[in-house]
């Protein structure tokens, strides 16, 4: 496991995610009410970036068939996906948005 | 109990004419349970089963084999079938339809480079189809009798970027170009058109799905291209209820209309489940259906019947969305192209059900989410 830089804290917006790619693995950092919460970028119903997605009230939706996924928990929601997202601890250091994985 | 008469277990239908014939031997799309997954629920699930008889008098379905079934509530959820060619040559080896995973299996078994592959019909299915052969290397001819492709569920406009994707894969478009027979020659099959004879190794036949209403029909339940179903999918007949696909639904206007999208069968039949408990949750979700081809994903919200007026909102990523305007400027319908982040802001826009200023829809400043808060 090792914390890697997203992005500064002032860089973010609601309901706009950022993605770092980590190795093989894109992630999704979205800024809520409380905090700052990392998934998986990949849907677990076919294949499609998550934060190309609608995002409101801590829920994100696929733009590919409209799955929706808790942000803080990486649950599945709504149907077509059932499998839940990968979820990655997160936390600010010096201003910077990190990711641990 | 579920009864069905395949023996594959219950799956998704819509990686069958994508994933599944680009190669994938069990896209995760499928969604298919375990047998154990079913019994969890106390599930008895017959598969393999069909059932030939309904008697409705003496409240049991017959199977194939004779076996009769009783039951305290009826749910008729038999979907559709493929049309079929009609003429003698459907039945060649080389003549084929998609409806089934087996189906699916079959089709790619044949696609190959260089196969000379005809798509009579440019619904959703025969493009997909076409899209999925073009990429595995197949000669495409598509033969459509319209003169544009998804005529029945887009804008022209909307058509003529479809087929500027399938053009650019050298798929052969042949619009308003009526099939008026189809021989089989030893080596080929032969397909006369208007114009020309048009020789392939394989045809696929995608010209819309028929209900399967029969069962229904015999036993004297109200059907008119699908099982006539209230809000709540009880039909005529006391404790039979029609769900999903083979169900043709009132609508708050008062017409009945029948959905072959993924959406019905996900999400009517729980208002089947309240009704058939005693409890009212009329079916009332705005339609929806999606199709991807090639790289591109294609979502259609709402009624896109004529009478609406098109605009169309695009940035500089080519994500595209056309609206769908009635005359009093009401936002009846819409389509994303590699936008799906704005199906739900533009749902909840037609749902509104409030004229909206034509500047106010157009205004890239303005998003949808924005300017359903204002
Ligand atoms: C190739 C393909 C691709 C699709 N892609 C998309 C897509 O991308 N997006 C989208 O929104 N929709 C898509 N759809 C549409 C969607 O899959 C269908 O509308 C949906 O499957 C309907 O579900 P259903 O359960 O009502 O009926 P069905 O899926 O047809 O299920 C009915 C079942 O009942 C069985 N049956 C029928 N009669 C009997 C009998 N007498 N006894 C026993 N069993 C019987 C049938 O064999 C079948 O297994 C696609 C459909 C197809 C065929
Ligand atoms: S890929 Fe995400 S819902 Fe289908």
């Amino acid at each position: 496991m090792a914390w890697h830089d997203v992005a500064s804290v002032d860089e973010f917006e609601v309901d706009a995610p950022k993605v770092v790619q980590v190795g093989e693995v894109p992630i999704a950092v979205f800024q809520l009410d409380n905090g700052f919460f990392a998934i998986s970028d990949v849907c677990t119903h076919e294949y499609a970036r998550l934060s190309e997605g609608f995002c409101e009230d801590g829920k994100v939706e696929c733009p590919l068939h409209q799955a929706c996924f808790d942000i803080r928990t990486g649950k599945a929601l709504d149907e077509p996906a059932e499998v839940d997202v990968a979820t990655y601890p997160t936390r600010v250091d010096r201003g910077i948005v990190q990711v641990d994985l | 109990m579920l009864v069905g008469n395949e023996t594959d277990l219950p799956y998704d239908r819509p990686p069958l004419s994508k994933e599944i014939l680009l190669g994938e031997e069990q896209p995760r799309g499928l969604m298919q349970r375990s047998h154990d997954a079913f019994a969890a629920q106390r599930i008895d699930l017959r598969l393999g089963t069909h059932i030939a008889r309904l008697n409705a008098t003496a409240a049991h379905v017959e199977t194939q084999t004779g076996d009769l079934i009783p039951y305290d509530s009826l749910v008729i959820a038999t979907g559709a079938r493929a049309r079929t060619l009609p003429l003698p040559i459907a039945s060649d080896p080389r003549v084929l339809t998609l409806r089934s995973l087996a189906d699916a299996r079959a089709l790619r078994g044949h696609l190959r480079l260089g196969l000379r592959l005809a798509v009579m019909g440019a619904g959703l299915i025969g493009l997909e189809v076409a899209a999925a052969a073009a990429r595995q290397g197949c000669l495409v001819t598509v033969l459509e009798l319209a003169d544009r492709v998804m005529a029945r569920c887009v804008p022209s406009r909307i058509s003529a970027r479809i087929e500027s994707w399938h053009r650019a894969a050298d798929v052969q478009l042949r619009l308003s170009c009526p099939v008026r027979d189809v021989r089989a020659e030893r080596d080929c099959l032969r397909i006369a058109t208007d114009t020309d004879d048009i020789e392939v190794d394989l045809l696929l036949v995608a010209i819309g799905a028929v209900p399967n209403t029969e069962l229904a029909q015999e036993t004297g339940v109200a059907v008119q291209d699908g099982i006539l179903a209230d809000e709540c999918g009880r039909t005529s007949a006391p404790s039979i209820f029609a769900a999903g696909e083979v169900a043709r639904i009132l609508q708050p206007s008062g017409h009945y209309k029948r959905f072959e999208t993924w959406q019905v069968a996900q999400y009517q039949p729980i208002s089947v489940a309240h009704a058939i408990c005693g409890v009212d949750k009329p079916y009332l979700d705005l339609p929806w259906h999606w199709t991807d081809q090639y790289k591109h994903n294609v979502q259609i919200i709402g009624d896109c019947g004529l009478g609406l007026e098109w605009l169309e909102r695009e940035d500089a990523e080519g994500r595209l969305a056309a609206l769908g305007v009635d005359p009093d400027g009401r936002l009846q319908a819409a389509i994303l192209i590699d936008n799906g982040r704005e199906v739900t802001p533009l749902r909840r826009l037609i749902m509104a059900n409030r004229p909206i200023p034509r500047e106010r829809l157009l205004d890239a400043a303005l998003s949808f989410k924005q300017l359903h808060v204002a």
